[in-house]
C-alpha cells in the first residue's frame, strides 16, 4: 500500500483542522504533479504570486472545461447564467470588474463602503442582543454567518427575510467548489448545482426588475443602471455578477472571522491586547488573512501555453492549483512564518488574491471583520473555547469551522 | 501628518481609496492622487489604508505601532481597472 498522494491528503476531510504541516511537505516540491490528469500544485509564495499576474493562467470556465478533467466545469459550461467575472479573461473580466465598482468604489463611488461604518455597529449590537441570557454560544451561527450576510443584503439591497429562502440555492453552489466534489461529482448533485444557480438568479431577476424601474440606493440598482464608457450590462451579465457578490460576501468573511477568534482564543495575550486597543484589529485583520487565510487555494486556473515554473514544464491545457495558505507560510517569504504575530511590519499576505483577479470586496471584508473581532473582544467577558480544534465545514478550498462554541461569563 | 506613497511601487488596488477617501482619491480609473499633509483627524482612517495595501506603498510619518514601517498601501487600483 503506497501513501496517499500529498494532494489527496490535502484535500481529505481528516486534515481540514490542520493542514499546515501538509503545506509544509508541499513546498518541498514547489511545482508538484502526481497524477495525471491532475493538477500541478504550486506551493511557494514568489511561484504564485508571479503566477498571478501571468497572462497564460488563465481563469476562463471554458478553458478549464476544455481541459476535461473538470465534470463540474463541463456542466456548468452548458447551463443557465453565463460565468461571472471570477470565471473569465480580460477583455471580458475587465469590461465587467470595472461596471461593477461603478457601484461600489472609488472613483465613482468612494464613499459607500466608508459610509456603512456607521450601520455596522447596530448590526453588531443586535446580535449581541441574541445572547445576553446565554454563557455559551456557536459564534459561527449566532454572529459570524448572519452579521456578513445582514451586511451583503443591505448593499446589494436584497431582502434580509429572504435569507432561508436563498441559503438553500447557495449551499449547494458553495459545496460545488469544493475539490473533492468536482473530481467525482454525481450527476444528482451536478443537476442540484445547476439548478440552484438557475433558481438564484431567477430570484434575483425579480429584484433586478423592480430596481430597473425604480432605481434605489444600492448595488443592485447601480448594476442595472450602469453606463459609461464600458457600456452596461446584459441582464444575464447583472444577474451573474449579482450571484458573484452574494455567495462572496457571505462564505467568505464568516470564516475570517470565525478563524480570527479562534486563534485570538488560542493567544489570549493578543485578544487582551485587541480589547484595550481596538486600533489593533487592523493588524490583526491583516496577519490572519496571512495565517488563517478563508480561501486556502485558488483552483480554478489552467495554462493557455506551456510554461516553465522552476525548471518543470507545465503543458497547455493543464490545471493548476495555487496554493495561497502554503504561500502565506514560506519561509522563504516570511520571518517566523509559523508564528501568529501581528505585529509583523511585512505583511503583503495572498489571502486576497494579487492580480487582476484580487479580491473584489477586500474594503468591505476588512471593515466587517476589523469590527467583528474588536466587538467580541470588547463585549465578550471571560470568552473560552469549548472544543479544541472544533468541527470543520467540509470545503478545503473555502476553509474555516462549521461551529465554534465559546463559553463566557456575561457581556460587557 | 506627512505621508508619502511610492508611485513606482503603486499598482492602483485603490484600497486606500476605499478606507481613507478624504486622504486618497483615484483620478479615472487607475491613477491615485492624495494629500501628503494628511490632517490629524484622519490618523486613524490612514493607519488602514497604510495597513491595507497590498504592495505596501504607503509610508507615513508618525503613527503609533505602524510608524516604523510606515508601510501600507495605495493598492488595488486594479479594482478599477
Ligand atoms: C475575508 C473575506 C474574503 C476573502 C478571504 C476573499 C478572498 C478572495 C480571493 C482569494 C479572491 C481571488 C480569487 C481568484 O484569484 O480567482 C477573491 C476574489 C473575489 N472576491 Fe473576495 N474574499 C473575501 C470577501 C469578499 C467579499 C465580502 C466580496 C463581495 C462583496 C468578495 C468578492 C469577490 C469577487 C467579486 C472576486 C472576483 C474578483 C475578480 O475575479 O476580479 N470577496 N476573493
Amino acid at each position: 500500500m503506497t501513501q496517499a498522494s500529498l494532494f489527496r491528503q490535502i484535500t481529505d476531510f481528516a486534515n481540514r483542522a490542520n493542514p499546515y504541516p501538509l503545506y509544509a511537505e508541499l513546498r518541498k516540491t514547489p511545482v508538484l504533479h502526481e497524477e495525471e490528469d491532475g493538477p500541478y500544485v504550486i506551493s511557494s509564495y514568489w511561484d504564485i504570486e508571479a503566477l498571478l499576474h501571468d497572462p497564460r493562467i488563465s481563469s476562463d470556465a471554458a478553458n478549464l472545461a476544455a481541459a476535461g478533467t473538470d465534470a463540474l466545469a463541463q456542466a456548468e459550461e452548458t447551463g443557465g447564467l453565463p460565468p461571472s467575472f471570477i470565471r473569465l479573461d480580460p477583455p471580458e473580466h475587465d469590461r465587467l470588474r470595472r461596471i461593477a465598482n461603478q457601484g461600489f468604489g472609488p472613483p465613482h463611488r468612494p464613499r459607500r463602503i466608508e459610509n456603512m461604518r456607521g450601520e455596522l455597529g447596530p448590526i453588531v449590537n443586535g446580535l449581541f442582543d441574541g445572547l445576553a441570557d446565554k454563557r455559551q454560544f456557536d459564534l459561527v451561527d449566532e454572529f459570524a454567518y448572519p452579521f456578513p450576510v445582514t451586511v451583503i443584503c443591505r448593499l446589494l439591497g436584497v431582502p434580509r427575510d429572504d435569507e432561508p429562502k436563498f441559503r438553500a440555492w447557495v449551499d449547494p453552489l458553495v459545496a460545488s467548489l469544493d475539490p473533492d466534489t468536482r473530481e467525482n461529482p454525481d450527476a444528482d448533485f451536478v443537476k442540484a448545482a445547476q439548478e440552484a444557480r438557475m433558481q438564484l438568479g431567477m430570484y434575483l431577476a425579480g429584484l433586478v426588475e423592480e430596481r430597473a424601474k425604480e432605481p434605489r440606493e444600492d448595488l443592485l440598482s447601480d448594476l442595472v443602471n450602469s453606463e459609461g464608457p464600458d457600456g452596461s450590462m446584459t441582464m444575464m451579465e447583472v444577474l451573474s455578477t449579482a450571484v458573484l457578490l452574494l455567495i462572496a460576501g457571505h462564505e467568505t468573511t464568516v470564516n475570517l472571522i470565525t478563524n480570527g477568534m479562534l486563534t485570538l482564543l488560542r493567544h489570549p495575550e493578543v485578544l487582551e491586547r485587541l480589547r484595550g486597543d481596538p486600533g489593533l484589529s487592523v493588524r490583526i485583520v491583516e496577519e490572519l488573512l496571512r495565517y488563517e487565510p478563508p480561501v486556502q487555494i485558488v483552483p480554478q486556473r489552467t495554462c493557455i501555453a506551456d510554461i516553465e515554473v522552476r525548471g518543470v514544464t507545465i503543458p497547455k491545457g493543464a490545471r493548476i492549483w495555487l496554493m495561497l495558505a502554503a504561500g502565506n507560510r514560506d519561509p522563504e517569504r516570511f520571518t517566523d512564518p509559523e508564528r501568529f504575530d501581528p505585529d509583523r511590519g511585512d505583511i503583503q499576505h495572498l489571502g486576497f488574491g494579487s492580480g487582476i483577479h484580487s479580491c473584489f470586496g477586500a474594503p468591505l471584508a476588512r471593515l466587517e471583520t476589523q469590527i467583528a473581532l474588536s466587538e467580541l473582544a470588547r463585549r465578550l467577558e471571560n470568552p473560552r473555547l469549548v472544543e479544541d480544534p472544533p468541527p470543520y465545514r467540509p470545503n478545503a478550498v473555502l476553509r474555516g469551522p462549521r461551529h465554534l462554541e465559546i463559553a463566557f461569563d456575561g457581556l460587557r | 501628518m506627512r505621508l508619502v506613497v511610492d508611485l513606482n511601487k503603486c499598482q492602483g488596488y485603490a484600497q486606500c481609496a476605499f478606507l481613507a477617501p478624504d486622504v486618497f482619491a483615484m483620478h479615472g480609473e487607475e491613477s491615485l492622487v492624495y494629500n501628503p499633509h494628511a490632517p490629524e483627524e484622519q490618523r486613524e482612517r490612514l493607519a488602514r489604508a497604510v495597513a491595507a495595501c497590498p504592495v505596501q506603498a504607503i509610508t507615513a510619518d508618525g503613527l503609533d505601532g505602524t510608524g516604523e514601517q510606515g508601510t501600507g498601501s495605495a493598492q488595488e487600483a486594479h479594482d478599477a481597472r
